[in-house]
């Protein structure tokens, strides 16, 4: 039909009559919109929530370095039996040495090994820090900085000496308000004399990474008794090479370690990225449930927008019927109605946006998550909330314009 | 037959038939009824409840199709149409004038009688201006920024006349226009269309009142689904004069 007037017409009187019944129906208006409001505000406080989670966590590990591996007899994550690698033979510090000779595609090695124990200065006393036997070439693997004195070095090594490097906690709450360098404390009854203090790198997972007190490697194993289980912690160039890196890595170390052909590795190459992805496959499931819900909630919206509307297209049905016999072709009265319900659904989008934003910082700010919202979800917040709105409306717009206008304009 | 020639006539009904199934049981509401009404011509459709004129009146008005026979406005045959083209067909060609006025009831009268040229596709403003015009014409100005709720029956029924006017359609379809007003107030209507049709404009009155039906000049008697009478309307609605009868003429 060249001579009819088209979609513009369809949209135009579409969205006019649409915010005019809104108006019309203020309460009714604001119930529904609430429905669809809630779960909109569910969705994104979850989705936000989730997204905070795996920004924090995300980022905390990338403090450990990208471009690290660390070497070990033991996986990070220990899937199975614990004695099958407690099995393992240990790492030597001759492996070290020949692994040093023969990967230099490594940039800084070195042998790592730790014990909680704990640490006194004065009166001041903590327990459970971390006491980590490492090298001088730790510093540029672990990401820390130093913050005064010096770090580890070769030296330290080389005669055993009985220094330590104290993580920002340890600094903080032995030494508050003076500087510890120079000053010795004890661990375990030991006395190291502190050279330096870390910067600060704060939690992953709610754990502190500055509980720490580094010392030189051998002087650990005289310490506290050698024949311990060690890693190797290396990093590489950049973290593009990771992968690589860890290909050559397999060969040299079977080598180095004598293993067979044809017999399983009797080691692990643990990343952190590894780390991120057992994480997410440990927190999928749950987020998963959590977005389920959220969906759910936002399904009885939809059903709530579907109701009202069916309501609305009876009450409206002489209205419909007068429309039609004037001239209103099927499509404009599906245009009619599929507005209504969009821009509803819209509005409780809006607001439901702006309250799960609201509901995600809260929790954030009364909880130790993080609560991270990107501008996507936002948009998708609201875009979803018409998406549902238009879906919903489909129906009960149909109904409308199937509507014979002579029973329509019949109706009581 | 008498029916010459269909050409020029605004109005051309041939052997429609209309057949409905309700509950598995068929229902002939229009069995053959042919016709033919020219431009400015004012006729009365009459028949007892059952006699099948508010079927007649739905075909007539594009708002159903019939079963079997043509049905040609203004030159078009719309008996064959989709329902987009029918949409389009009662805006442009059709005035509908309700015996429940059916104005909606939220907006003023002047957005009522807008309402045909808004599926125009009419702007706003030429919308707006037409629409006064008409609003004019049954002199109603004053009242145009009102509600249905706030005028009379009688003033209802001239917005509704209004709206029908605004568009300028080929003719007018009045179902039982005065069924809803007391007799001081129908009469007024009455005179509204006898203006109307010296103005030129073509009526189609459908009603079950023999007074109504004998003001006009023309009427057409349907009972049963059939034509039984066509002639002047005093004859036809009265039920006198030989020339009355179906074929007679």
């Amino acid at each position: 039909m060249s001579r009819g007037p088209g979609f513009r017409v369809d949209v135009l009187e579409g969205a006019r009559i649409a915010l005019f019944s809104l108006r019309a129906n203020r309460l009714r208006t604001v119930l529904t919109t609430m429905g669809i409001g809630i779960g909109v505000a569910t969705l994104l406080a979850i989705v936000g929530i989730i997204q905070g989670l795996n920004t924090s966590f995300h980022r905390q590990l990338a403090s450990f370095g990208a471009n690290t591996l660390y070497v070990s007899k033991f996986p990070w994550m220990i899937k199975g039996d614990w004695w099958k690698y407690r099995n393992r033979k240990n790492f030597t510090l001759d492996q070290v040495a020949r692994l040093r000779t023969l990967a230099p595609f490594i940039t800084a090695m070195s042998p790592s090994v730790s014990r909680l124990s704990d640490v006194s200065y004065g009166g001041e006393q903590m327990s459970t820090v971390r006491i980590q036997g490492v090298n001088h070439e730790y510093l540029s693997i672990s990401g820390f900085d130093v913050t005064a004195g010096r770090f580890l070095t070769e030296a330290d090594e080389e005669v055993t000496r009985p220094v330590a490097v104290l993580g920002a906690d340890v600094a903080d709450r032995l030494f508050p308000g003076i500087s510890p360098v120079g000053r010795s404390i004890r661990v375990d009854n030991r006395t190291f004399q502190v050279v330096g203090t870390l910067s600060r790198k704060g939690k992953v997972v709610n754990e502190s990474m500055d509980l720490l007190v580094l010392i030189p490697f051998k002087t650990f194993f005289s310490s506290f008794g050698k024949g311990r289980s060690f890693e190797i912690a290396m990093a590489v160039e950049d973290a593009g090479q990771v992968r690589a890196a860890e290909d050559q890595l397999i060969g040299i170390l079977r080598r180095i370690r004598g293993t067979p052909p044809g017999e399983p590795d009797d080691f692990n190459i643990n990343k952190p990225e590894a780390m991120a992805q057992t994480y997410a496959q440990l927190t999928g499931a749950l987020y998963g449930v959590a977005v389920g819900v959220g969906l759910i909630t936002l399904l009885v919206g939809g059903i709530g927008i579907m109701n009202i509307m069916l309501v609305s297209v009876r009450e409206r049905t002489r209205e419909i019927g007068v429309r039609r016999a004037l001239g209103a072709r099927k499509r404009t009265i599906v245009f009619q109605f599929l507005m209504e319900a969009a821009s509803v659904s819209a509005v409780g989008g809006l607001l439901g946006t702006t309250v799960g934003l609201g509901t995600a910082k809260v929790v954030s700010l009364i909880t130790p998550l993080a609560a991270d919202v990107q501008m996507t979800t936002v948009m998708g917040g609201v875009f979803f909330a018409a998406l549902v709105g238009l879906l919903f409306g489909i129906w009960p717009a149909a109904r409308a314009a199937n509507l014979d206008p002579v029973e329509a304009l019949r109706y009581e | 037959m008498s029916h010459a020639s269909g050409e020029g006539r605004l109005i051309q009904v041939e052997d429609i038939t209309r057949v409905f199934h309700v509950g598995g049981e068929e229902v002939r509401a229009l069995r053959g009824v042919s016709f033919g009404i020219s431009r400015g011509e004012w006729v009365a459709i009459i028949g007892q409840s059952g006699s099948g004129k508010s079927t007649m009146m739905n075909v007539l008005g594009c708002l159903d199709t019939p079963t079997s026979g043509r049905y040609m406005l203004n030159g078009k045959d719309v008996s064959r149409m989709t329902d987009d083209e029918l949409a389009v067909i009662r805006n442009e060609e059709i005035g509908f004038i309700f015996q429940t006025f059916q104005l909606l009831p939220r907006e003023t009268a002047l957005a009522n009688v807008e309402l045909p040229l808004v599926y125009r596709g009419i702007p706003a403003r030429q919308r707006r201006e037409r629409a006064k015009a008409a609003l004019d014409k049954v002199q109603l100005t004053h009242r145009m920024h009102h509600r249905p709720n706030e005028l009379s029956g009688g003033q209802r029924q001239r917005v509704a006349i209004a709206r029908a006017l605004v568009a300028e359609p080929s003719m007018l379809l009045a179902d039982e226009p005065t069924g809803n007003l007391d007799s001081a107030t129908g009469e007024e209507i009455v005179r509204l269309f006898e203006q109307l049709h010296q103005a030129g404009h073509t009526l189609v009155l459908v009603t079950h009142e023999p007074k109504l039906a004998a003001r006009c000049p023309r009427a057409i008697r349907l009972s049963d689904g059939q034509l039984v009478a066509d002639g002047p309307g005093r004859d036809v609605a009265l039920g006198v004069g030989a020339g009355a009868a179906v074929g007679g003429a």
